[in-house]
């Protein structure tokens, strides 16, 4: 007879651009956890709530206007609001079934603050850097990377301030900040495997 | 400007900014900008405890006209509107009682299988319905369950429910104009004003009648080649099992209990300038029939009053108060006097506008109770009929409210109701069928106004 399983989450907050999704990825593999992202919660709304796929897409995740935004008896005219709630609901509700899984940003580690078995990392990383990788990943000049790290940054820190008290990046929200400049994203993701397999084995 | 007129529109600007921006809950804000003004322009700038006890107007309470006035309706004396107040907290005991008897959604279904789900049908008749249900209930709750049981219908249909929802939401706020408590701006003017439910019917009504048979006709045109059923071949419609209207009845009992007070409330509303009762005493009356025979549910049905929404307006009125006291909607008046030379076209024209373009980004309570007493102020320097303005007001507020899903308290709902079930309305969505409809229905509610008042 098995074991039954530890129960696992790994909550990856992270600059635009430090390679947090990509530690998220290797750290899923290694561990053999299933990885929660934007992309993979679309899907899932797309296949089990009728929503359309490139819509929650283009609305998740991401700060709103909140001059052109109205909230009455907890109903919002926010499509990104009414998203993000949606989303936090789903991560609380695989949260409680018992699901380990990787989950990359959506404020994962408030919504899911209550669970012992939660460990958060939020990874930064040196400007040059981030600017590179943009550079790389979405094949943009060197100006526009710069750009469109600190705009995507800023998005993530605004997105997470509007639904959480805690403030996005400040250490005491997360069990470990790392920066991946110092060894890059693979040695990173090995250091925080290392961090979990402690946590596992205590 | 003096000392306090520059105060007091200080406080009135951060609480609209407080409010816009959700910082902190509307109803801190206006509570906060209602201590402010107390503090600040009442007691510090005007030096007067007077005006502090003409504001709170907690002495309207015990008046007998406040309850019980024969003839025609009672004015308020500026300040905060306590019959306002309680009526609307009446209204949401009564609407909430409907709402878990199974009421709303009862009719919905059953008015869906009178037209046999055919998508056209289902579009006109969902518009009136809601056009008509809020008449008498608040919008918010009206298309709560129209909105739900419209997804719930299209999905079976295997349509799109996002025309159809911006449809009823229109005629929701239309429905509300009809009325003197269709619609909090409407129940603010004529509280404060002296008309009564029959003088709103009659005028308003008439307008919101017109305007309904254009939106109709307007959604109806634009909409009818995308309601389209996908899910079933011609001939097949009896395979869809649609949900039987007499399952949304939770509590039989209930259920004709809430049928029963509903027409004593639609009864009370329409004859009160003949009974002399007034919206206060109807208020109270309503809530207190619903809670007796609620039984062991009276407690639970007076928790779900949303007293974070009648805070906000004691507050708001506190506010407005400050304004109006330090004469800075006299002010106000003049400019929009001299803007209009007199003229009584082209004041009804920029009340109407303006009203129905701010109302479209903002709040139009806060926006109404503000412009009351500018409407009273121009009526009083112009000598244009005080009614003219009123309905002039009441139709830009809430007319205007349709043209963007912040306008109003029902676009907000029903955008939130399709969001949660997969279908989102994005601006575009929204304002693509809500603008054209807006500028009809505000430009026939002046054309109206023109030909019947002025």
């Amino acid at each position: 007879m098995s074991e039954k399983k530890k129960q696992l989450i790994i909550s990856i907050s992270r600059e635009y651009g430090a390679g947090g999704h990509l530690i998220a990825q290797i750290l899923a593999e290694k561990l053999g956890l299933e990885l929660v992202d934007a992309d993979s919660i679309a899907r899932y709304f797309a296949d089990n709530h009728n929503f359309n796929y490139d819509e929650v897409m283009k609305y998740s995740g991401k700060p709103f206007n909140r001059i052109i935004h109205r909230t009455i008896q907890g109903h919002t005219s926010t499509l990104e609001e009414n998203l993000s709630r949606m989303q936090f609901d789903y991560l609380r509700e695989k949260a409680a079934n018992g699901d380990s899984f990787v989950i990359v940003g959506r404020c994962s580690e408030t919504v899911l603050e209550d669970y012992d078995c939660m460990i958060a990392f939020f990874i930064l990383a040196d400007e040059e850097d981030k600017v590179k990788r943009v550079m790389e990943r979405e094949g943009l000049n060197e100006y526009d990377a710069r750009h469109t790290a600190r705009a995507g940054t800023w998005n993530h820190k605004s997105y997470h301030n509007y639904y959480c008290k805690g403030k996005w990046g400040d250490s005491r929200l997360y069990d470990v900040c790392i920066n991946s400049s110092r060894f890059g994203p693979e040695k990173t993701a090995d250091i925080l495997e290392n961090y979990i397999n402690e946590y596992l084995n205590s | 400007m003096n000392i306090s007129q520059v105060m007091a529109l200080l406080i009135f600007v951060v609480m609209f900014i407080l409010i816009i921006t959700e910082v902190v809950e509307r109803y801190q804000a206006t509570l906060l900008a209602a201590f402010a003004t107390i503090i600040v322009v009442f007691l510090l700038c005007m030096h007067s405890t007077k005006i502090v006890w003409d504001v709170i107007s907690i002495r309207d309470l015990v008046h007998g006209e406040f309850w019980y006035a024969p003839g025609h309706g009672t004015a308020e004396n500026g300040g905060i509107n306590w019959a306002t107040i309680i009526f609307l907290a009446g209204m949401m005991v009564m609407v909430e009682a409907m709402a878990r008897s199974g009421f709303f959604r009862f009719i919905c279904l059953a008015l869906a299988k009178l037209v046999h789900y055919k998508p056209t049908r289902l579009l006109v008749i969902f518009m009136l319905m809601s056009a008509a249900l809020s008449m008498f209930i608040d919008s918010i709750t009206v298309v709560l369950f129209l909105a739900s049981v419209t997804v719930e219908l299209t999905n079976l249909l295997g349509m799109d429910p996002i025309p159809m929802i911006i449809a009823e939401i229109f005629c929701s706020n239309l429905g509300g104009a009809a009325t003197m408590c269709g619609d909090p701006p409407n129940i603010i003017i004529g509280t404060e004003l002296g008309y009564s439910f029959g003088d709103f019917l009659v005028n308003t009504g008439v307008i919101s009648l017109a305007a309904l048979v254009l939106a109709v006709l307007f959604f109806y045109f634009s909409l009818r080649k995308q309601l389209v059923v996908h899910n079933t071949a011609p001939g097949e419609a009896g395979h869809i099992e649609y949900p039987d209207p007499k399952s949304a009845i939770k509590d039989r009992k209930g259920f004709f209990r809430s049928w029963t007070i509903f027409a004593i409330a639609v009864l009370l509303l329409v004859t009160h300038s003949q009974t002399g009762l007034t919206v206060a005493t109807i208020g109270v009356l309503i809530a207190a029939i619903t809670l007796v025979f609620a039984e062991n549910q009276a407690m639970k049905l007076l928790k779900t009053i949303d007293y974070r929404t009648l805070l906000f307006f004691v507050g708001l009125f506190v506010v407005v108060g400050g304004l109006e006291q330090t004469g800075l909607l006299s002010v106000i008046a003049g400019v929009i006097a001299k803007l209009s030379g007199g003229n009584i076209y082209l004041t009804v024209a920029i009340i109407l506008w303006i009203s129905a373009i701010c109302s479209g980004f903002v709040d139009n309570i806060p926006f109404a109770a503000t412009m009351v007493p500018i409407i009273e102020s121009l009526s009083a320097s112009l000598g244009i009929p005080l009614s003219t303005l009123a309905w002039t007001l009441s139709i830009g507020t809430d007319f205007g409210g349709n043209a963007t899903p912040i306008g109003a308290s029902a676009n907000v709902v029903g955008i939130s109701i399709a969001a949660k079930n997969g279908h989102l309305i994005s601006w575009s969505k929204y304002c693509r069928y809500a603008i054209p409809a807006t500028i009809i229905t505000v430009a026939t509610g002046m054309v109206m106004i023109y030909l019947i008042h002025c």
